[in-house]
């Protein structure tokens, strides 16, 4: 073997602070150099640096990565560290830095390089590939991005100021790499056409109120209490909701957009004691008219809470067929009918109303479903934040009318594409208006350019453009117009604002300090919660909560308020990790966490009573803090009846370690229950498991962090024993440092700082950029980290290091269509044999 | 006032008309002018998927030809034997790994309808291929104002549970417009509803007229709008833009379409499905009650229905399964386990046997709804545990089909011959489909 091979001239452009601290690694331990390597002379410690990379990947890596066995897809024979220099193998050069870096490679039954080594093997790579991609920037592959659901959703309401939430009438968005939001992913369909057809025409006439006057009802459905029993029927003996009096018991609130003003009819449907064959049945149905006024409005009802007596109906022979009735007949109760907080009307409902033939358990009376039904008497124009927002003129006679129309067409037309418009651009919607202003007036001609603007490409995709005559591959600086909507997308899931969308008009977004202020005051604005709602939401798993449904009889104590709770508290954890700019280590541990009388029940801690969430700091023997202590999380990672060790390790390898493991194989033998006729617990079964080679690969590191969180139920609860056994949360890492439960979870954790640093900015770069991520991302990935673990890994250094990184402010020119994709895909039916229709 | 006094919920309706029949106020409001004038009766296909596999064991019907015996998934099915083919053997040779990595859901769902291998990836390039029923309606064209209706009952995208390495576009749907265009799925019954009648606001004959002229002048101007911005962009991103103006394309069609249909006929007052029920069950009749309206009504002749996204990892208490669908189904041969999802695959069957049912309760013209639909039920795994696609659970029925049989074909048969036979049922002059050999000679009625 040669000891002297061609040094990279890359090298030169290395950083001279990662010169001097490579250096300093390596003459520490030159005198433990390793005999084997290679006693080359080299000119400078960068060369030096250099010369030791092929040797290293010759000793350590080749006898499983080489052309014949090409373990994991990966062969090193053909890489040269001069690939780094031109950017060849990036990822077969990623995908070693990570894994060396990590202490995973080489594995631990083979010869591992000494760790003064393997560290100046690590910042060598690391340096090399920054510098390479310091040198040529490479945003990635730029795709047509369509707003999702909640984009679209949002865009409406800020666009509008139209408080309604109109997501769920779009068709759910699909994923890919963890998020709804990717623009590869995002298509178009006829379904979807129809949807943004109609729906346009929804937004538009309640947005300008100019709605249909008759009266249709709407429907709220009080969330059941999650449990089998009584087909989970709420009966609730609490406050149902913050937006309720705390006074109050039972019942519900939801948002409800009154379309004119006028009479509205409030229903409240009851609980009765029979089977749910008989719910919802017009005896139970109590209903009254309040005037309202158009636009938004909460509307909610309650019972009044009382100290004694309770109003728990005692039904003395549950479970049976046939149960004596209440000697007392009902009393009568008040129910509370609330709008905008205000208490409009009081229904008085007896207590109960019950059947001989079927009983559930003791139940208080409560609300099953809210209708509202109006308008009743609907008069005048409605005034509403929208129609202010739209109608900013008011043409006295008909001459003024198209002027008027053509300021409204203009500013709506401005914020909805994000860009300045002239006369030219909207001429096409005002031909809409003017054909529909024809047809009818003018209030309506403005309404239908309201909906070809909300159907208009501009509108529901992101449009950017390259500059004239740029090469394919080559890459440019986005506007200041297209980094504005991307800022947007990225903080609110919205369009820009007015404030943002000038700023970049004027071309003032890049001007030293107005970015990061921008950033700044877009992270304290409402709107941001959609990077709780939509990043963490789903990076967390969070939204996978709603659709667990953990099993009422392991748990009895699970009902749709705890499940409440469990997300309101990982949802306020994040949001006020973000606005008070913590470190995003407290995702790891933290001191403190955020807690209801539900919730701190649930995990046995004293002191917090009340339905409403507050920031409470933690004792230690609380087990709690973090995201790892906290039920949602433990929940979302569980099975119904039991808790996943695998799942659990897996989601900390996937979303804190940025470690995902390679799938399972088919027909993965099954855990055996039992040995020797004794039931095997499931740390035991798991062990068994990994004495199968196959499957010990992955589950070496998976398993150790599931067994840290043992201690915690398939709901988040703390345990001590399951079922009968004693718990043990102690767990081996494969390097065989050991450690116990959450706390040492925590702390192997916390020494990985950086890979948890650099794991976050890979998913929030992910979700920012609409976009998997490549090798070419990898180097920036770094750097971000690097810079935040400088600010204390403060989140929004993390955050500015995104916006601020070339794949964020830059755009490739695309490749040239490629005849493989596209048309002749579509029409790879039609061309198969098939008649015309018959005329 | 014309507000509606009715209860909402699907049971009461059902107790209180004092009938089996679903939904009255929704079938008043089906077009009064169609079922008359539809001389020749159009034919129709449905799909009823169902994920995650089968305990084949318990499925597998015993004894070929006329005399099999149903084992214990099939029984609810049993009112209903005379009128099914049970075909067992055939298989999904694209639903193979072929070099990509070890994941079978995200592979064998989505080459279920199309017969197509899917791209391996998570986001660029999905691509998979033309699903039988789009196929069959580019073959009627614009004959319905709903090409297809795609409904399931799991809302799509749940973060961290897609296959590795897909795309959940590859295990939330089966259907597939084009090979990189998967349709999205509904679960919300609600959103069908609209979908079918509108939202409401434009009930008499001219103020809808309007609406449609309306929104045929705002597509014309998205037309024109695209047309001037494509020229603007690169050639990727216009491919995606081709995608929208396809999309616009076929809804203008619709509209045109839907101003010289007669409307549908408004119930006084209109009651809309509130929202997706709680209750799993009452969440399965009332889609399969929508999609049957709308097959009823002739706004659409082709529906597809997942009774669950693949991979689910629904449990199903009220049934005694409190393990999750997914999980269960790598039962590892453990006898409780196998049980527990025999169970789920019965429960599934019970409302299959629904679904025939209310078909055949439908009158469509002279006769019923079943006559002239040809039903094709399936998984996308024979055994789940194996994630084995050879050898899957399919059954054909509808008046198009000779049922009471089983019929065992040749091991590794592809069943693209099979949905390829049935798109020559549908009258599609197609000679191959996906991966198809030949169509199935064992579908056609004898």
């Amino acid at each position: 073997m040669s000891l002297k091979r061609r040094l990279p001239i890359g090298s030169s452009v290395l950083a001279a602070s990662a010169l001097i601290t490579a250096a300093a690694v390596y003459a520490a331990q030159d005198s433990a150099a390793d005999s084997a390597l290679p006693a080359a002379a080299p000119s400078s410690t960068a060369e030096a640096r250099a010369a030791m990379i092929e040797p290293m990947l010759d000793k350590y890596c080749s006898r499983c990565h080489n052309d014949f066995d090409l373990a994991a897809s990966l062969s090193v024979e053909d890489l040269k560290a001069s690939d780094i220099r031109t950017g060849k193998h990036a990822e077969a050069w990623e995908k070693i830095l990570r894994r060396v870096a990590a202490g995973e490679m080489p594995p631990h039954s083979k010869p591992q390089p000494d760790p003064a080594m393997r560290a100046a093997f690590v910042q060598w790579l690391g340096q090399s590939r920054a510098s390479f991609a310091a040198a040529h920037p490479d945003p990635g592959k730029a795709t047509l991005r369509r707003l999702n659901r909640y984009e679209y959703a949002n865009a409406v309401r800020d666009l509008l100021s139209l408080d309604a939430d109109f997501s769920r009438e779009l068709p759910q968005d699909n994923s890919g790499f963890g998020f709804d939001n990717i623009a590869d992913v995002l298509t178009v369909s006829p379904t979807l056409m129809e949807r943004y057809v109609a729906l346009a025409g929804k937004v538009g006439r309640l947005a300008t109120g100019l709605t249909s006057r008759r009266e249709f009802v709407t429907t709220w459905q009080v969330p059941k209490d999650g449990s089998v029993k009584n087909s989970g029927v709420p009966a609730y003996n609490e406050r149902a909701s913050a937006d309720l009096p705390l006074a109050s018991r039972g019942g519900g609130a939801f948002r409800y957009f009154a379309r004119y003003d006028g009479e509205y009819e409030i229903t409240a449907w009851l609980n009765a004691n029979t089977n749910n064959e008989t719910d919802r049945l017009t005896e139970d149905r109590y209903s009254v008219r309040v005037p309202v006024k158009a636009g938004a409005h909460l509307v909610g009802l309650s019972f009044r809470r009382r100290i004694w007596p309770d109003e728990t109906v005692q039904t003395l022979h549950n479970d049976t067929d046939k149960v004596p009735l209440p000697r007392d007949p009902p009393q009568m109760l008040p129910l509370d009918v609330w709008v905008d907080g205000q208490r409009v009307s009081t229904l008085e409902v007896p207590s109960y109303r019950m059947h001989q033939r079927y009983s559930q358990q003791n139940f208080p009376r409560d609300v099953l479903q809210i209708d509202v039904a109006g308008p009743y008497g609907a008069s005048g124009v409605p005034d509403t934040p929208s129609r202010r927002a739209i109608f900013t003129c008011h043409p006295k006679r008909a001459g003024q009318e198209e002027a008027c129309a053509q300021e409204i067409v203009s500013t709506l037309a401005r914020r909805a594409w994000r860009r300045p418009v002239g006369a030219f651009d909207i001429a096409p919607v005002m031909r809409i208006y003017a054909q529909e202003r024809a047809a009818s007036d003018f209030e309506h001609g403005v309404e239908a350019a309201l909906e070809a603007i909300l159907v208009s490409p501009e509108f529901l995709f992101v449009m950017e453009s390259d500059p004239a005559g740029s090469l394919p591959g080559s890459v440019h600086t986005v506007s200041d117009l297209e980094l504005a909507t991307r800022l947007s997308l990225f903080l609110w899931s919205s369009i820009p604002d007015e404030r943002l969308l000038t700023l970049a008009e004027r071309g003032k977004l890049r001007t030293p300090g107005v970015l990061d202020a921008e950033i700044t005051r877009m992270l304290a604005d409402p709107r941001a919660r959609a990077l709780t709602a939509n990043f963490a939401g789903q990076w967390l798993y969070l939204r996978n909560l709603d659709q667990q449904k953990p099993d009422i009889d392991v748990f009895p104590k699970f009902d749709t308020r705890l499940k409440q709770a469990m997300a309101t508290e990982t949802e306020m954890f994040f949001a006020s990790v973000l606005s008070g700019n913590r470190p995003v280590t407290d995702f790891i541990a933290s001191d403190y966490i955020f807690l209801n009388q539900r919730l701190a029940e649930h995990y046995g801690i004293p002191g917090v009573t009340g339905t409403a969430f507050r920031k409470v700091r933690l004792k230690p023997e609380w087990h709690r803090g973090g995201l790892l202590g906290q039920a949602s999380i433990l929940t979302v990672t569980s099975y119904n009846n039991h808790t996943s060790v695998v799942k659990r390790g897996k989601w900390i390898l996937d979303n804190i370690l940025a470690s995902p493991p390679p799938p399972p194989p088919p027909n993965v033998p099954a855990l055996k229950t039992e040995h020797d006729g004794r039931l095997l617990s499931a740390r035991e079964q798991l062990e068994l498991h990994r004495a199968n080679p196959t499957c010990a690969a992955c589950h070496v590191k998976m398993d150790p962090l599931g067994f840290a969180l043992e201690n915690f139920n398939a709901v988040g609860g703390w345990r001590t024993v399951d079922a009968g056994q004693p718990i043990d949360s102690g767990a081996v890492l494969p390097d065989g440092t050991k450690f116990a439960g959450i706390s040492g979870l925590q702390t192997i954790l916390l020494n990985r700082k950086d890979a948890f640093a650099r794991a976050f900015t890979e998913r929030l770069m992910i979700y920012a950029l609409a976009r998997g991520l490549g090798p070419q991302d990898m180097p920036e990935v770094r750097a971000i980290a690097g810079d935040a673990a400088a600010d204390g890994y403060r989140v929004r250094s993390i955050i500015k290091g995104i916006v601020t990184s070339p794949a964020f402010t830059m755009r490739k020119t695309p490749e040239p269509f490629k005849a493989a994709y596209g048309r002749r895909d579509r029409l790879s039916f039609a061309s198969l044999p098939m008649q015309e229709e018959a005329p | 006032m014309r507000i509606t006094r009715k209860p909402l919920s699907r049971r009461t309706v059902l107790r209180g008309a004092g009938t089996a029949m679903a939904l009255p106020f929704l079938e008043a409001m089906m077009p009064s002018a169609r079922a008359a004038d539809i001389g020749s009766r159009p034919k129709r296909l449905q799909v009823f998927y169902s994920p995650n596999g089968m305990t084949m064991p318990e499925y597998r019907p015993t004894g070929e030809g006329t005399g099999f015996t149903l084992p214990s998934t099939l029984e609810p099915l049993e009112p209903h034997r005379d009128s099914i083919a049970f075909i067992t053997g055939l298989g999904h040779p694209q639903a193979a790994a072929m070099g990509d990595a070890p994941a079978g859901h995200g592979r064998s769902c989505p080459a279920f309808l199309t017969g197509a291998h899917a791209r391996q990836t998570e986001g660029p390039d999905i691509r998979c291929g033309t699903s039988m029923d789009q196929v069959f309606a580019a073959h009627l064209g614009n004959a319905t104002q709903i090409p297809s209706m795609e409904l399931s009952i799991d809302l799509p995208s749940m973060a961290g549970s897609c296959d590795i390495n897909y795309s959940c576009a590859y295990t939330n749907g089966i259907s597939w417009l084009t090979p990189t265009v998967p349709l999205p799925v509904e679960a919300n019954p609600r959103a069908v509803f609209e979908r079918l009648f509108g939202d409401g606001e434009a009930l008499d004959k001219k103020s809808r007229l309007a609406r449609l002229r309306k929104q045929a002048s705002i597509l014309d101007f998205v037309m024109e709008d695209t047309a001037r911005l494509s020229g603007r962009l690169g050639m990727e991103d216009r491919r995606k833009l081709d995608e929208y103006l396809d999309a616009t394309r076929a809804i203008e069609k619709r509209i045109q379409r839907a101003e010289t249909s007669p409307p549908p006929r408004q119930a006084a007052a209109m009651t809309q499905p509130p929202g997706i029920p709680d209750d799993f069950a009452e969440h399965v009749k009332l889609m399969i009650d929508l999609q049957i309206l709308a097959m009823q009504a002739d706004m659409t002749r082709i529906g597809t229905f997942m009774i669950g996204r693949e991979l689910s990892n629904r449990t199903y208490p009220e049934i005694g399964v409190p393990d999750s669908h997914h999980m269960l189904s790598h039962h590892g041969n453990n006898p409780d386990k196998m049980r527990q999802l025999a169970k789920i695959n019965r429960y599934h069957m019970t409302f299959f046997a629904y679904a025939l049912q209310r078909m055949k309760e439908t009158k469509d013209g002279e006769g019923s709804l079943f006559d002239r639909t040809l039903v094709i039920r399936g998984s996308a795994f024979g055994d789940s545990n194996e994630h084995d696609f050879t050898d899957l659970p399919v059954a054909v029925s509808g008046g198009l089909v000779q049922g009471g049989r089983h019929v065992r074909v040749e091991h590794g048969t592809t069943m693209s011959n099979l949905l390829l036979a049935g798109l020559n049922l549908l009258d599609v002059p197609v000679t191959s489909f996906g991966d198809s050999t030949g169509p199935l000679q064992e579908l056609a009625r004898a």
